[in-house]
């Protein structure tokens, strides 16, 4: 884990008066703690997009970057799964247009040209840094079961092997992992890794106070950081 | 200033000051002295300017005036005297008790004195427990501060169970029930606005002390979280150590921007913080209530496989989903023991788990029932349901159960619903060391308790 790179993208980051890393500065920082991230680029203009697209190959992902707009998705500025260079054409002014007259005054640094991970079972890895208790790291399954259920579960960071695995264990989605209806069994310790290694970077890391890895994608061997976010204290 | 066993002089003291003694018996001094004279065997000097003389004792003009050295003194001052009432008692005395209000609990004015308080503690080194609390009632030292009249609400008598409690009132409430149930305790402490003395330095203490064999604890909120675990953490692998956190409601991270911090309420943290320190967490006064008896009159970490015997089907098997809900296994009886049991009783028990013995129950039923199920090692627990209305059953039954027949370590916990008179048999349990309750899901929440209260490896 190389610590002292990873307080530089967190001290830039604040020195330029902002408290959130954008997708592609909290990717780099999970890189820097050896977590699996897709290939990426980011760009500033269509033309750059469409040589990044070509030298990662199709399909890709085109995701919007602004530190003012952190549920990218929400606000449409995420396109999965780009099969052409036409298409990346489309979903670029797509996404221009519906940015500029919904979020007229945000900051766009750019577009994440990314990648496609392969599909696997989307799960939420996140990590706090709590006032009395220090880190604390969090485990569920994606999308509405924690959105709306609130089917988590939590640790305080250190933890190790088995509180990880127990993690995953107390969540009811936890089958959609081991097989539900036909699913292939997911690479558990994949999630066990990552929900360790958050810990600790939140142990080491100073200046953070929330870390999200939302989705993990998980596969039947290993997993992907899919989207990240992280906010700084 | 913090260290281990430095809470010596709340927990034994030889001597006791009480700073603001005062003649008229109502005031909270006068609960207070009156409390001493009755309970503390050691050196009880009343302190005010005011009188030569209080409640027959001697009373002095200042701590100094004392002439030697004092291992206790307790504050029942207002609030604005006691900052230089401390600096002035300086190193003659080695702990402190202000129960007076009027401090940070009050707002910034108060805030003010309590900081002058902390001050004044640490320019005399003495360490403080308060303030705006009831203080110690202590059982092995005969310390009681608790400022309400026993007519009011009654003590403990002594036991193995020690409650420390930011909250006066509930503190001093299941005091009063645990007294009206026949449950012991060895320390209960109130520290209030824990201007010093807080809950890790409690359990500190209390990690060492062999008069305590089980904890519970009532917290509102904790400052200092990871310390917390740490002697929370020392305290569970000697002891069990369960906790009720109130105020569940609060958010965590106001204006999260990520889900892991708009998730993250207060309450799972400290659930987290609870799982790493091994501290059973409790849900409520009723749970605190159930979990003070069972732990108060027997010792947990049982494992999780229940017996349930009863003379009254339905009840048993109500006991038997509580149990199944609560996260523990009714397993059905072995082979060779329902044979063993269906030659030994009339045909129309009910032999299996739960064991029904029907209206014809005896007290001999239920202890030969207990022997044959509890004596092999398949279950870790027993739930013995006893409904009174089977005319042989006796107040025998009680007495006979808690000889524990064919084995020892595994505890019994009994349930009695019922009117009047299945109540007052609760007390004949508790009096032969059972814990007694008058619902099977309270029965149920007691094996839960136990079953998670073994000393963590």
């Amino acid at each position: 884990m190389d610590v002292r790179s990873m307080e530089r993208i967190v001290k830039e980051t604040l020195s330029l008066g902002r408290k959130v890393l954008v997708e592609p500065e909290a990717k780099e920082l999970l890189r820097l703690a050896s977590f699996p991230v897709p290939k990426s680029r980011v760009v500033k203009d269509v033309t750059a997009a469409l040589e990044a697209a070509r030298e990662i190959g199709f399909p890709v992902a085109l995701k919007l970057v602004s530190p003012d707009i952190i549920h990218k998705s929400d606000a449409g500025g995420v396109f999965l799964n780009i099969m052409n260079e036409k298409e990346i054409e489309e979903k670029w002014s797509s996404v221009i247009l519906g940015v500029a007259d919904d979020y007229p005054t945000a900051l766009i640094e750019g577009f994440l040209v990314e990648e496609m991970a392969p599909r696997g079972a989307e799960v939420i890895v996140g990590a706090i840094r709590d006032e009395q208790f220090g880190p604390a790291v969090m485990f569920g399954i994606g999308g509405v079961t924690v959105e709306i259920m609130k089917d988590v579960s939590f640790r305080l960071a250190p933890i190790t092997r088995e509180e990880a695995f127990e993690m995953m264990g107390e969540v009811k989605g936890f089958p959609i992992l081991t097989g539900y209806r036909g699913q292939t069994i997911k690479d558990l310790g994949a999630i066990a890794d990552a929900l360790i290694k958050l810990g600790d970077i939140m142990g080491r890391v100073d200046g953070l106070k929330e870390l999200e890895i939302n989705p993990l994608i998980v596969h039947e061997r290993g997993a992907v950081v899919a989207d990240a976010r992280a906010v700084l204290e | 200033m913090r260290g281990k066993n430095n809470l010596a002089a709340f927990f034994s003291p030889s001597s006791i000051a009480l700073v603001g003694a005062s003649v008229s018996p109502g005031k909270i001094s006068g609960v207070i002295l009156e409390s001493l004279m009755n309970s503390f065997s050691g050196a009880l000097y009343p302190v005010n300017p005011r009188y030569g003389e209080v409640m027959g004792l001697k009373c002095y003009p200042s701590i100094e005036a004392i002439g030697s050295p004092i291992d206790l003194a307790v504050y029942a001052l207002g609030a604005e005297a006691i900052p230089g009432a401390v600096l002035e008692a300086g190193r003659n005395v080695k702990g402190a008790i202000v129960v007076s209000g009027g401090f940070a609990e009050t707002g910034p004015k108060g805030a003010e004195i309590e900081k002058a308080l902390k001050e004044a503690a640490r320019a005399a080194g003495v360490r403080v427990i308060g303030p705006n609390c009831m203080g110690i009632y202590d059982t092995v030292s005969g310390l009681d501060t608790f400022f309400i009249p026993k007519e009011r609400v009654r003590r403990p008598e002594s036991g193995g169970l020690s409650i420390i409690s930011q909250s006066g009132s509930f503190a001093v409430t299941a005091m009063d029930e645990l007294a009206t149930d026949g449950i012991g305790v060895a320390r209960v402490v109130s520290y209030g606005n824990k201007s010093d003395v807080d809950e890790a330095d409690c359990l500190d203490f209390l990690a060492d002390d062999p008069e305590t064999k089980a904890i519970a604890i009532y917290i509102e909120s904790i400052q200092d979280g990871r310390r917390f675990v740490e002697a929370a953490s020392r305290c569970s692998a000697r002891k069990p150590v369960m906790a009720v956190k109130v105020g569940k409601g609060a958010s965590g991270i106001s204006a999260a921007r990520s889900h892991t911090g708009a998730i993250a309420g207060r309450y799972e943290i400290y659930k987290a913080a609870f799982r790493k320190a091994g501290i059973i967490e409790l849900d409520g006064y009723e749970d605190f209530l159930v979990a003070c008896k069972a732990l108060g009159l027997t010792t947990g970490g049982a494992g999780k496989r229940i017996m349930i015997i009863t003379d009254g089907g339905g009840m048993g098997v109500n006991i038997a989903d509580a149990c199944e809900e609560m996260g523990l296994s009714v397993p059905a009886l072995p082979e060779e023991v329902s044979d063993e049991l269906r030659s030994l009783f009339p045909e129309y028990f009910t032999i299996g788990n739960p064991l029904d013995l029907t209206g014809s129950a005896t007290d001999e039923s239920f202890a030969l029932a207990l022997s044959k199920t509890m004596s092999g090692d398949f279950y870790d627990m027993v739930i013995v349901a006893a409904l009174w209305g089977p005319p042989a059953l006796t107040d025998n039954l009680p007495g006979m159960l808690a000889q524990k027949p064919g084995f020892t370590e595994k505890p019994i916990i009994a349930c009695t619903p019922g009117g009047a008179y299945s109540r007052e048999r609760i007390r004949l349990f508790h009096e032969a060391g059972l814990p007694a309750f008058s619902t099977p899901e309270a029965a149920v929440r007691a094996a839960a308790v136990l079953s998670k209260a073994g000393v963590r490896r």
